[in-house]
């Protein structure tokens, strides 16, 4: 079933002469007549969703993972490809695939491990960057990024939101709640800079009071806002007395600071809300509520960007509705290949679930989220079992305004994964002339997909 | 998000590896193969001279968060959303002075301060008494003598003159509808304040010690504070700090000892053992309750609560050797763990924990051998001597185990052919490829010393498998020297110096929210020894870091 959107301005938030004045509403037919003509032009959308524990391996991993079939890469390429066992909840939504890149950047000898896929191939197919060197220590598994992953690289581009001051720059959601490590990449794939991440929501009653739940009382919101002037009035003084690492932190918060006054400040469009969702663990279940959420705040413009992050780097989600008694990271290390299908087919199912809610809010033109989107599904490395960053897993999903080409295979064996990333930026308007450092940069993008 | 490219924090392994290596006993455990090299990312250290780092900036984790708006108003944020903390290096203090908030959180905090004045405020008996006097209208003198009392607490320093002005100026401000919404604001303001939300330690130069700076007294009493209450200073103490008295060593032993005094150590030192023996890893930790019918839900509960107990007795009932909780027959039981151990403990019950004496000639003694360790360091169905041995490396005694090589499977072949093995003997076999056997050999043979409790922690003499039972093998060894089992390796450590040297690290790295760097060598060795002459006293431990110069001192910002 298709849900129209429904993004209307219900009352204008703002005070005139100190009251909050609710405006009657036009006619419902006059609100999306007016939306049809914007949502149908509407600015792109991009979004990252992360899954956790790569493929199951084959040897075209390596010849330690030889010995299983390949239940990812389609045989044929080109357009129209018929799906392989995994993609195969996905092929309702056309993704096009990407298949054998595998990251380029240069792995530094010291200190040792940087070449492991939980940590490069996670960091080169989110930021286009390696690791930073600096502070990588891998037994405690503690490191950080050089740049932005994608989400706030797109998020934070000048000529992405160009003029627009959305409620928010960007969503950052997740589903599952396991995870290996509380800290660093192992509990956020979104970053905005060394040392500075942005943990996901995890509780669909919080994402949706963040979105829904605004009070009305318009006086009290403007005096809180004006009250952060001085909030940052603190923030400035302490700044200044930092050295250069505690200062990037303090100004850090001073930039949060500003967006939360503008949320409070905010006046702009509210949106029907959807229906409160009970909780629901079940990680299917719950891809599709974060889903739901999500495309009603799509459709209603309070953001153009998000990730989301099904299950978290080296996942130890349990699967035990499929019989699988181990976390997902000891079932990829204990070679179990038939659990760890199993268990990425299963998290495919909830991508499925997710994208069918973005493919299912339509505009009044019949033009659905999906169409404007741009969806980059990626995983850390190419399988969990010995962490090769062979053959990449990377999906782009959505037509983003009919930029990219959607059902189309292209194997690129060795090829660099950065190809992908400038594929993508182009394909939703960012000029990119290259893209990946430190071995990883390059100008080309795939032909075969972007338009 | 956690580490630093420079200055704090370089490199944990050269300090952990060299701290392993400054005894004798300890020398053979320092194999070239399995130790990080010592050696540093360009810090430039004299030899001999005790070279601070620059101060961090924590930022309060949420349970100081909570626990100071609770000191400071009475209740609870009714609005629990804050940012997670992290635990890099095991400690939340380090998550909170490498993190950088996200917009999100900074959200929340406004969310939360809004919520909690809110719910004092529109209680006119409770705004009464956090106010102390009636506003009769915006910048009275109520209202300014509030503000200066409430803010120093608040930013556990006195409000210079300038920001007075400024929160009695905003209050003024937003006094609509009424003088009492411009209090509030002033005080939700308060504790969004970054001056209050971070612990700005920076100390001012000291003539007397160039390259350092002295912490003020009200720094001081901050650091103290939240290292042996795990909250902010109280009145007394910041009282005390403007007296001066907190700008000696002595002042602040009197200090320190008035606070250890209180329940609020103890609870603050149960989340530092908490944090340092990794207790949190017991979470979500389940076993099939077919196979392992003792385990009952509340289990690792119970298993975490013993080791509480257990540390807590250790270390404040009967002030003993803090090494002891790795040896002690003493312990605390429900009845869960009761029946797991096989003892008696009259009175104890699903909830009621009762100490016990463990049997002499039993297997068990010291924490390795509870149910905790056990647990947390094993797979679903199977034990892990590697993740044992691992834990008694990195957690006990402090040493560094490198990652496997590039490119090594770390998985064990199944069995080979029809003979059934042990764990053990499939180790062994993964030994055999040299690559390997240079780390495995450092921790498995430890490891080896537990195998005679399974991933549940019950004793067992036996392994099953496929073709009958397989007896068990405890034999194993530490640094080259036999052991028999779990029971010889408690006694051994009881004199192994390197387990007092790996506490005061860990208690270093806690109280500072940092790692050490290579130019606070001298420090550890300091406390390390002074802990020593204690007879391993941890209260003497507390007591000596926090009269300590890299307690009272921080190292300038490199320019």
């Amino acid at each position: 079933m298709k849900t129209r959107i429904l993004s209307r301005r219900t009352f204008l938030r703002g005070a005139i002469g100190g009251t909050a004045v609710a405006l009657a509403l036009p006619t419902l037919e006059a609100m999306l007549g007016k939306h049809a003509a914007q949502a149908a032009s509407g600015p792109p959308i991009f979004g990252v969703f992360f899954w956790g524990g790569g493929l199951p391996w084959s040897d075209k991993h390596g010849p330690q993972q030889a010995g299983n079939p390949d239940v990812w890469t389609p045989q044929a390429t080109g357009p129209g490809y018929a799906p392989s066992e995994l993609l195969t909840p996905l092929a309702p939504y056309a993704p096009s695939v990407i298949t054998g890149t595998t990251p380029f950047t240069e792995v530094p000898p010291d200190p040792p491990g940087q070449s492991d896929g939980h940590m490069r191939g996670f960091m080169v197919s989110l930021t286009g960057d390696r690791i930073r060197p600096e502070g990588f220590d891998h037994p405690s598994h503690t490191l950080t990024a050089l740049r932005p992953t994608l989400d706030q690289y797109v998020a934070k581009h000048p000529a992405f939101y160009a003029g627009e001051n959305p409620r928010f720059k960007s969503m950052v959601l997740g589903v599952s709640t396991a995870r290996f490590h509380d800290y660093g990449h192992w509990n956020s794939v979104s970053y905005n800079g060394p040392d500075d991440q942005n943990l996901p929501i995890l509780d669909p009653g919080q994402l949706y009071d963040l979105l829904f739940s605004v009070p009305t009382d318009t006086d009290a919101l403007k005096r809180r806002a004006l009250l952060l002037d001085a909030v940052m009035e603190d923030a400035k003084h302490l700044s200044a007395t930092l050295g250069a690492e505690d200062k990037q932190r303090v100004e850090a918060h001073l930039d949060h600071l500003n967006q939360v006054k503008h949320r409070l400040e905010f006046t702009g469009e509210a949106c029907v809300p959807p229906t409160k969702p009970a909780p629901n663990e079940e990680l299917v279940a719950k891809a599709d509520m974060v889903g739901g959420l999500l495309a009603s705040a799509l459709a209603c413009n309070m953001t153009r960007v998000f990730s989301l992050m099904l299950s978290s780097p080296a996942t130890t989600h349990v699967f035990s509705n499929l019989g699988i008694a181990n976390d997902f990271h000891t079932t990829c290390h204990a070679g179990e290949w038939q659990n760890v299908k199993n268990g990425i087919a299963y998290q495919m199912q909830a991508f499925a679930a997710f994208l069918g809610r973005l493919s299912a809010m339509v505009d009044p033109m019949g033009a659905s989220l999906l169409d404007r989107a741009l969806i980059f599904g990626l995983s850390e490395y190419g399988e969990g079992f010995q962490h090769s960053v062979a053959e990449m897993p990377t999906l782009l999903v959505g037509g983003a305004n009919g930029a990219i080409k959607r059902g189309v295979h292209v194997r690129d064996v060795g090829g660099n994964i950065s190809k992908t990333h400038v594929t993508m930026l182009r394909g939703i308007g960012l000029e990119t002339p290259t893209f990946g450092w430190n071995g990883g940069q390059t100008s080309e993008a795939y032909s075969e997909i972007l338009v | 998000m956690q580490r630093r490219s420079k200055g704090r924090a370089a490199s944990p392994s050269p300090l952990v590896a060299k701290l392993a290596c400054f005894s004798a006993l300890a020398l053979s455990a320092c194999l070239p193969a399995c130790i990080g090299h010592i050696g540093d990312g360009g810090e430039n250290a004299a030899e001999g001279v005790l070279t601070l780092a620059p101060p961090a900036l924590p930022r309060l984790t949420a349970t100081q968060y909570r626990n100071v708006v609770v000191d400071l108003l009475g209740t609870s944020p009714p609005k629990l959303g804050l940012e997670d903390d992290t635990k890099p290096f095991l400690f939340y203090n380090i998550g909170a002075s490498t993190t950088t908030l996200s917009e999100l959180g900074t959200q929340q905090y406004e969310e939360s301060a809004d919520a909690v004045t809110r719910a004092i405020f529109s209680d006119p008996a409770r705004r009464a008494a956090l106010v102390g006097c009636e506003p009769a209208a915006p910048g009275d003198a109520c209202v300014e003598g509030f503000l200066k009392s409430f803010g120093r607490r608040v930013l556990r320093r006195p409000l210079s003159a300038e920001e007075l002005g400024r929160w009695v100026s905003i209050s003024t401000t937003l006094a609509q509808p009424d003088v009492w919404e411009g209090v509030r604001l002033a005080v939700a303001g308060l504790l969004q304040s970054p001056y209050f939300l971070y612990r700005v330690e920076n100390g001012t130069p000291d003539d007397a010690t160039p390259g350092r700076r002295k912490l003020s007294g009200f720094e001081i009493a901050s650091k103290l504070s939240f290292l042996l209450w795990n909250t902010g200073p109280d009145k007394a103490l910041l009282d005390a700090a403007e007296q001066g008295e907190l700008d000696t060593p002595e002042g602040i032993v009197h200090s320190a000892e008035r606070l250890l005094d209180s329940p609020r150590a103890r609870e603050a030192m149960r989340t530092f053992f908490r944090q340092y023996l990794d207790l949190g890893r017991l979470d979500g930790i389940t076993r099939d309750p077919l196979t392992y019918p003792q385990f009952t839900p509340g289990m690792t509960d119970a298993m975490r609560k013993e080791v509480e107990l257990l540390v807590e007795d250790v270390v404040f009932e009967t002030q003993g050797d803090a090494r002891s909780i790795f040896s002690t027959r003493r312990t605390f039981v429900n009845a869960d763990l009761a029946a797991l151990y096989g003892v008696d403990a009259p009175g104890a019950t699903a909830t009621d924990f009762v100490p016990v004496e463990l049997p002499a000639e039993g297997p068990r003694a010291g924490i390795l051998t509870l149910g905790a360790f056990l647990t947390m360091n094993a797979h679903e169905t199977r034990t892990s001597p590697t993740a044992r041995g691992k834990y008694l490396r990195e957690r006990v005694l402090c040493l560094e185990v490198p990652p496997p090589p590039p490119g090594v499977s770390t998985e064990l072949n199944p069995p080979s052919g029809n003979t059934p093995q042990t764990v053990r003997e499939q180790l062994e076999e993964h030994r055999k490829n040299p690559a390997c056997a240079a780390c495995h050999q450092f921790m498995d043979p430890p490891g080896y010393l537990f195998e005679h409790f399974d991933s549940a922690g019950t004793y067992r003499t036996t392994q099953s498998s496929p073709n009958g039972d397989l007896p068990i093998d405890s034999s194993g060894d530490l640094d080259g020297n036999p052991l028999a089992d779990a029971r010889e390796l408690a006694t051994k450590l009881e004199t192994d110096p390197r387990v007092g040297q790996c506490m005061t690290l860990q208690l270093y790295r806690h109280a500072l929210g940092r790692l050490e760097t290579k130019g606070e060598k001298l420090a550890l060795e300091d406390l390390s020894s002074r802990f020593a002459s204690a007879s391993f006293d941890f209260r003497t431990l507390l007591i000596e870091l926090v009269q300590h110069d890299a307690f009272r001192y921080v190292g300038e910002e490199a320019p």
